[in-house]
């Protein structure tokens, strides 16, 4: 199995728990996908969105047998419609983030991330902590740049797994990025879904 | 002709084009602006300072003798990456294209913190670095738009040596 299907399975079993939380959080039913799990270099990050877009950032260290971060990407209007339903508020009200909306998506950060940290630390046997979240709320180029350059001198990969949010008939997306060392979970991996 | 610095690129030029960099966060976009010859440069700078080299010892050496450095070619410096080596870069091209360095104007832009939680402050590092070196160069420094915790994208004309912010909200 390459890199990118063992990555695949990965978000397959991730996406199934994130659903579940999800759907417990909003009190309704939402189908969560991770639609595409690819590593890049870390320098080739930027062009996923428009630098100058505006998206909310969520930033969670990680640390324990991995040192890195996680960051969740999503859209301004992704951001603002997850608020309406988080918040319970009409569809399409959300204009401005509250502190009770940044509250929110800080949550939704921490149930997409930590599921599929979870799943990753299950398959790889090792012990994988995530910190409180930091948010931002700017143009993408931004909020990536700031997290390339902390990590530019000791992660050379990062794995982009692309969200789906399915609340039929809407489809949002958002993206999942990790920052660690990728080498370590590939060989990690291989060994232990190769048995 | 519009000529887009991305993170770590440095653009020097003496026609009427314009320099333009996006989504500048925590990193430092240097200008340097020659009004009489009508140079311009900009470098987009992430890191204050280049680390020392990483260097390997042999073990097996008593005396542990230091090798040879060893660099990771991927991250082999961009002429602009650092912001100390940007601005000697810079005045080396601009003075090659006829600049003298009394004329030169200096303005910088970026050095945010996009993210509270974040135990250093690179931006403001980067921020202070540029200060130092480009008063050590004695290039003046005649505009700034830097910190807080806001994305900003610049347009740099070399035609007029104006300097536009945009910040999106």
């Amino acid at each position: 199995m390459n890199t990118k299907n063992k990555f695949q399975e990965v978000s397959k079993l991730a996406a199934v728990n994130t659903s579940e939380a999800l759907s417990k959080l909003i009190d309704r039913v939402v189908s969560i996908e991770f639609s595409s799990a690819e590593v890049k270099k870390v320098e080739n990050l930027s062009p996923i969105i428009n630098p100058e877009e505006i998206t909310a950032g969520i930033y969670l260290p990680i640390t324990g047998d991995i040192k890195g971060a996680a960051l969740l990407i999503f859209p301004k209007e992704t951001a603002f419609t997850l608020c309406d339903l988080l918040v319970k508020r009409e569809p399409g009200t959300t204009r401005k983030l509250s502190e009770l909306d940044i509250s929110a998506l800080k949550e939704v950060g921490n149930i997409l991330s930590g599921n599929y940290l979870a799943v990753l630390s299950n398959m790889m046997k090792i012990k994988i902590i995530e910190h409180i979240p930091s948010f931002s709320f700017d143009m993408f180029g931004a909020i990536i740049s700031q997290i390339i350059t902390k990590f530019a001198q000791k992660v050379e990969e990062a794995l982009v797994v692309e969200i789906e949010f399915i609340f039929k008939p809407t489809i949002l997306k958002g993206y999942l990025l990790m920052l660690f060392e990728i080498e370590k979970i590939k060989k990690t991996l291989g060994l232990t879904i190769s048995k | 002709m519009d000529i887009e610095v991305k993170m770590g690129d440095l653009v020097v030029k003496k026609n009427p084009d314009n320099l333009i960099a996006s989504g500048i966060g925590s990193c430092l976009v240097i200008t340097l602006y020659d009004p009489k010859l009508k140079i311009g440069a900009m470098a987009h700078s992430m890191l204050p300072t280049r680390p020392p080299s990483r260097t390997v010892r042999d073990a097996s050496n008593p005396i542990r003798k230091k090798k040879k450095a060893i660099r990771n070619p991927q991250y082999e410096v961009q002429a602009g990456k650092y912001v100390d080596g940007a601005i000697g870069e810079m005045l080396k091209r601009m003075e090659f294209l006829g600049a003298k360095r009394e004329d030169l104007e200096g303005k910088l832009t970026g050095g945010a913190n996009m993210f509270a939680g974040f135990a250093s402050d690179i931006g403001k590092e980067n921020f202070i670095r540029a200060k130092e070196k480009l008063k050590k160069e004695g290039i003046k420094i005649v505009g700034e738009s830097i910190g807080g915790s806001i994305g900003r994208s610049i347009e740099f004309s070399i035609a007029s040596g104006i300097l536009t912010v945009k910040v999106k909200f």
